[in-house]
């Protein structure tokens, strides 16, 4: 598929430049140089309702009605399924319906990127938490007495529950096609040639585990009949589009059959890209099969045992430099662990390899990825996408070769970092918006680094800092082409309707769609109101993931509000009786910048526009520029464009205890544009909690493919007391040439340096390595006990 | 039986087995009281009771007879809980709004019985409602800015 | 927990009791089969009961009991109603005045919200070798008071647990009060626990109350929680302190020894060895602490 460069076509003889590309809109488009909203702090447009308790979610919008779905799950995590026997459950009073995968309509099958997830399974079970029915009841406990009386029989097979046993030639086989779900590799420069160069080498191994994303909100969807031939489905997801295709998929019916209604998203972090469109699905069938409406809300232990974590990973890496300190080569194994199914171990996986240099200009790179099945929970998506894990190795190596060559780490990372010219892990030249150096040399003066980074000891306390830094694609990989759309309408009285697919999910994305919105029409904020996405009438803007929905969704709003403006501007230079190049707009009035005397409001430009019989419509669309990738060598223009951050830590060791405080951050990122600086200071604060919270406490703990830990008691997240000083973010602006305003996605980079950084200022601090996390006080006081001997 | 919720005499049947959380979202169809956990861990089911808060899916819907319930429906016009609605939104504490409701009802009791708190103490009152999106650092300062916009009484 | 046999949305069935007094009480529960639970704060019963872990046939709630929850100071001890909710006990100034190490302990049960809700005597009666509270109030040498249908009987508080979640209280007895010395003059005490997040539950966690005469320790008592089935009292290391100052040289000899007198296990939370050795940076950090508070009143 052929995708063109994107340039403005208007339909008006315009005084601009058509090749003009995204990010110089406010310049050769708007003709000003100052912004309205955008770069502003504003209040959010959903801030008021959800502090009145008035934002809806999922689960708010059940009618009493509604009966209840409930998922009876494999007990066993690998088995081969020789009976379901549900006859004594559908006796139980309150008992509609159980619904097995032969009762389902369509197509059998949920996988995301590989065909191998069944929605629900009747030939075999591959983890513990394997659906396998759909209880429909009237009531939780009728559902709760059938889930007690459902028999399956199984046959067990051996399980396999880490990746090197799944590779274990003689290891059962989870899927017929083998342990390996896919490959990845690729090749740049010469490897061997590259080592021979280097004077010093370092090799070492890391394992990223799993992580649950802890949503607050657990996972629903509800569905209801509307008429005989149509479903709709309220539910969160990441994509309500990928949710009717798989849905309508399921239920054998065409995407006009189902329509999907994203309700207001209570925390995702990628998690429900993956688990929306299945409770979809179970809350459809269930609507279907009884002409009723059906509501299947997870609670919080069958959330956190069923549903996909953050992939985990093993890194083998070595890697090289000169004695001058230049990174020479690197050699990279990523064996990724995929759980029961795929999912997106392919893209995950792929992200990894592509990044696995990190950011900085390695020649000679080497780099074989593999996925592999095992018995355990599988792995979906979530914020950082492989990512995280990959700089959590890749960084460590980097500090190792600092120290190695009695650099300092900053130093040394600022001799290597990508820059205008670099070319990345896949050969991908960055001929612009590279802004990790800027980064870097902020947080070092922010953070008085040369002065201050001294280890401390202090009775049983020892202290150090780190740094780490991250790169992380937007947008789609390898070269595969991406689009978004989004559509904008003024009603007749000049407010404005905007639609769009890329979901409110907590981080305010949409709300940066209508700034760049209310930028380019001149418009008053509060007058363009947000639909909430919903199949029957949003256009399909692609996925909320992959750091796209503001980089991506928010230029196609872009290209919608440039269309409408030129039917605005072209109205109102006629009512102003001015050209078109003197007409401004402003606060949803157009007034002639030589003549500020008259003003006309937007509702008499709308009604104007009517009259005239002009379309008050735009469907907005932006496809990202064309890219190349070559399937052999692993090389090509990989990612658009990249979005950088780094991050330094002061972290604090107890040596009696082993405790670890995190008592300041100094973080920054190369942004592209700040649309909302608040918003992107809120998206960083929650990275380093997270982040923070995956370096030092959040542990899923398996054991024979049962987690044993299952709920906030017991698997801790970061509370209001682990919050660290945190000094203000610093907001690197290298715009991207063709997003709005030269936009970047930031939620998901804003959590990929804290690890690192936390790490190697442990070491810092300590001496000590960790090649495995999450760092608790008992792994710490452990290796602390070690060294002493 | 009868209590008091956000300001008005009500009856309800009291089925031992509802949870007051359930109550008041299936009975009366308060939603803005969220179901996060339903252990008592989360705190997106945070009431106040007798102006205290607590865990409304750790209370049995019979205990409540006689008490005072009150849900962030019944301070939407709160002269404290305005301010602190304000400094929420202008600080830019609010992301996905699940944990909101329940955040700000532990802020407000917070500054209720102290107008002047520390970052420790905000921090103790909030440790409770867990929130996954912020990292919490607009939400304390946000509760400190309310403390400074309502001032000493 | 099997993995369809939870369903925290909703409680399993039980028949509701309400009684009015302790009497009533005490009557309904020797009727009752040994199925039946006591609802104080319900802040460990009621999530259990959503797991499927407690199916309970009986529920009696004595909440609304007249009588059973206040703070008095009383012919020089400190009483403490059963039923007394945790906050309060918190944010009771006598406590802070006199009971410091209670105080202390108490604002690290769970939340604000949960510590609105649990009471000291629930928190007693689960039997949680990791109870906060229960670690400070025996080292404050605390005893409690239990009622059944005909007689009163009062025992100490280290005296009462059997191992974890199990007592020695029968099943028609009803725990009414705690009640303990107050501190003499000179007394210092101190709560610590591991698992800073307070919201987790103790990983390990040390109370020590002592007092001082002439800068000596007259007498003292430690506790520990989570290293063994109950509450620990840790005898041979008080023995250790006793007529001894509190000198660095002493501080180093608790650390030291204090791991032979526990006997913890492993668990999700944390590995046996792991409580072996935090414990002593527990030990220094308390008898550090009171060292200093003890001179900063002198």
């Amino acid at each position: 598929m052929k995708i063109n460069l994107k340039t403005f076509v208007l339909p008006f003889q315009y005084n601009v430049d058509k090749s003009l590309e995204y990010y110089k809109i406010l310049e050769k488009l708007l003709n000003r140089n100052e912004y309205f909203v955008v770069g502003k702090n504003l209040i959010r447009s959903d801030a008021l309702d959800k502090c009145l308790g008035k934002a809806n979610f999922t689960a708010d919008y059940l009618s009493k009605e509604s009966l209840i779905v409930k998922v009876f799950r494999s007990c066993k995590s690998h088995a081969i399924i020789k009976n379901i026997e549900t006859s004594r459950a559908m006796n139980i009073p309150g008992i509609e319906a159980i619904i097995t995968a032969r009762d389902i309509p369509g197509i059998n099958q949920i996988g995301y990127a590989l065909p191998d997830q069944p929605l629900l399974n009747d030939t075999k079970v591959h983890y513990i938490g394997d659906p396998i029915a759909l209880i429909c009841a009237q009531n939780e406990e009728a559902a709760q007495k059938a889930e007690e009386s459902i028999l399956i029989e199984y046959e067990e097979l051996k399980s396999v529950f880490d990746i090197s046993a799944a590779l274990n030639p003689d290891s059962p086989l989870i899927h017929t096609d083998g342990n390996v779900a896919v490959t990845t590799k690729i090749r740049k420069g010469n490897i061997e040639k590259g080592f021979k160069n280097s004077n010093v080498i370092i090799e070492d191994t890391y394992w990223s585990p799993y992580q649950e994303h802890m949503c607050l909100e657990t996972d629903g969807a509800y569905a209801f009949p509307d008429g005989t031939n149509k479903i709709t489905v309220i539910c969160e997801s990441q994509s309500p589009h990928l949710v009717r295709e798989k849905v309508a998929a399921i239920l054998g019916w065409k995407l006009n059959q189902v329509r999907i209604i994203q309700a207001l998203t209570g925390g995702a972090f990628g998690k429900k890209d993956d688990t929306g469109p299945i409770l979809a699905a179970y809350a459809a069938l269930s609507a279907k099969t009884l002409g009723k409406p059906s509501a299947c809300i997870y609670d919080r232990i069958e959330m956190f045992k069923t549903t996909p974590k953050r992939f985990p990973a093993k890194f083998i890496y070595k890697s090289g430099a000169d004695k001058n300190g230049n990174l020479t080569a690197i050699q990279v194994y990523i064996t990724l662990e995929c759980g029961a199914y795929a999912n997106r171990a392919p893209f995950w996986l792929w992200r990894q390899t592509a990044h696995a240099a990190g950011p900085y200009e390695v020649d000679n790179v080497a780099v074989d990825g593999r996925a592999v099945y095992t018995n355990n929970v599988y792995g979906g998506s979530f914020r950082g996408f492989g990512n995280l894990a990959l700089h959590f190795a890749v960084e460590q190596q980097i500090d190792k070769l600092a120290y190695e060559l009695c650099m300092d780490p900053l130093d040394f990372r600022l001799k290597n970092v990508l820059k205008v010219g670099s070319r990345t892990t896949c050969d991908q030249i960055l001929d612009h918006s590279v802004g990790i150096e800027k980064c870097l040399k902020s947080i070092e003066d922010a953070s008085k680094w040369k002065e201050k980074r001294v280890p401390i000891k202090n009775g049983n306390t020892l202290k150090g800092w780190g740094i780490g830094c991250a790169y992380h694609g937007n947008s789609t990989s390898r070269s595969t082409p991406d689009w978004s759309a989004a559509s904008l309408l003024m009603n007749i009285d000049g407010s404005f309707i905007y639609r769009t697919g890329i979901c409110e999910l907590g981080q305010g994305s949409p709300f940066g769609h209508v700034k760049i919105v209310a930028e380019i029409l001149g418009a008053n904020i509060e007058s363009i109101k947000i639909e909430i996405p919903d199949t029957d009438s949003t256009p399909d803007s692609k996925p909320t993931h992959g750091s796209r929905g503001l980089m991506m969704g928010g230029t196609a709003a872009a290209d919608a509000a440039i269309q409408l403006r030129e039917k605005i501007i072209k109205i109102a230079a006629e009512m102003l009786d001015c050209s078109l190049k003197l007409v401004e707009c402003k606060e949803s009035y157009a007034y002639n910048k030589e003549n500020l005397n008259k003003k006309i409001p937007f509702n008499e430009i709308a009604e104007e526009l009517h009259i005239r019989g002009l379309n008050p419509g735009a469907y907005g669309f932006y496809a990202s520029p064309k890219r190349n990738y070559d399937e052999e060598t692993g090389l090509g223009i990989n990612y658009s464009v990249y979005t950088f951050a780094s991050t330094i830590a002061e972290v604090e060791v107890d040596t009696e205890t082993g405790e670890i405080s995190v008592l300041k951050i100094w973080p920054s990122m190369d942004v592209g544009k700040a649309i909302d600086p608040i918003i992107i200071e809120g998206q960083i604060h929650g990275a380093l909690s997270q982040g923070i919270g995956f370096t030092l406490m959040e542990n899923v703990q398996l054991h024979n493919g049962n987690i044993l830990n299952p709920s906030f008691k017991d698997y801790i997240v970061p509370s209001a007391f682990d919050t660290p000083e945190v000094d203000d973010p610093i907001l690197i602006e290298e715009a991207y040439k063709h997003s709005a305003f030269g936009v970047k996605g930031v939620g998901e980079p804003s959590i990929i340096s804290i690890v690192p950084a936390i790490v190697n200022a442990i070491y810092h601090a300590t001496g000590i390595r960790f090649n495995t996390l999450p760092i608790t006080a008992e792994r710490m006081h452990k290796a602390l006990k070690e060294v002493k001997k | 039986m009868i209590f008091e919720l956000n300001g008005k005499n009500v009856s309800f049947e009291a089925i031992p087995s509802l949870t007051l959380l359930d109550l008041l979202r299936n009975e009366f169809g308060l939603t803005s009281v969220k179901k996060g956990c339903d252990q008592g861990e989360c705190g997106a089911c945070t009431v106040l009771l007798d102006g205290m808060p607590v865990n409304s899916c750790l209370i049995l819907s019979p205990q409540v007879e006689g008490k005072r319930v009150t849900t962030i429906d019944g301070l939407s016009e709160n002269p404290l809980m305005i301010e602190l609605r304000d400094a929420f939104m202008e600080n830019g504490a609010v992301q996905c709004g699940f944990c909101t409701p329940g955040m700000l009802l532990s802020s407000y009791s917070l500054l209720r019985d102290n107008r002047n708190p520390t970052e420790e103490e905000v921090k103790m009152a909030i440790e409770g409602n867990i929130c996954r999106c912020t990292g919490y650092v607009k939400i304390i300062e946000a509760v400190l800015d309310a403390a400074v916009r309502i001032g000493p009484d | 927990m099997s993995i369809n046999n939870h369903n925290t949305h909703i409680l399993p069935k039980f028949e509701y009791y309400s009684p009015k007094n302790i009497e009533e009480a005490c009557k309904i529960l020797s009727e009752l089969p040994e199925d039946s639970k006591i609802l104080a704060g319900g802040t460990d019963l009621i999530p259990k009961m959503k797991e499927g872990v407690l199916k309970p046939k009986n529920i009696i709630n004595i909440k609304q009991i007249q009588g059973l929850s206040g703070i008095q100071e009383k012919d020089n001890c400190i009483i403490i109603g059963a039923n007394t909710k945790i906050r309060d006990i918190e944010k009771n100034l006598i406590i802070q005045k006199k009971a410091d190490i209670l105080h202390q302990a108490t604002k690290k049960i769970g939340s604000v919200q949960i510590r609105n809700i649990a009471t000291i005597g629930g928190n007693i009666c689960n039997a949680s070798p990791a109870a906060d509270g229960v670690a400070a109030l025996i080292a404050l040498n605390a005893e409690i008071s239990i009622i059944g249908v005909k007689k009163k009987k009062t025992i100490k508080l280290e005296a009462f647990f059997k191992g974890p979640g199990k007592t020695i209280l029968n099943k028609e007895e009803i725990l009414t009060e705690i009640k303990f010395p107050v501190p003499e003059p000179g007394s210092y005490g101190y709560y610590c626990k591991l698992g800073r997040v307070s919201l987790d539950l103790a990983t390990v966690s040390l109370a020590v109350q002592l007092k001082m005469v002439d800068e000596k320790v007259e007498n003292i008592i430690i506790v520990s929680g989570s290293v063994a089935p109950t509450p620990l009292r840790l005898y041979n290391i008080e023995n250790l302190c006793i007529n001894k100052k509190i000198t660095n040289d002493l501080i180093d000899e608790v650390a030291e020894k204090i791991s032979r007198e526990i006997k913890p296990i492993s668990d999700t939370r944390a590995s046996a060895d792991y409580r072996y050795l935090a414990i002593k940076g527990l030990a220094k950090e308390a008898f550090s602490q009171i060292l200093e508070k003890s001179r900063g009143t002198r």
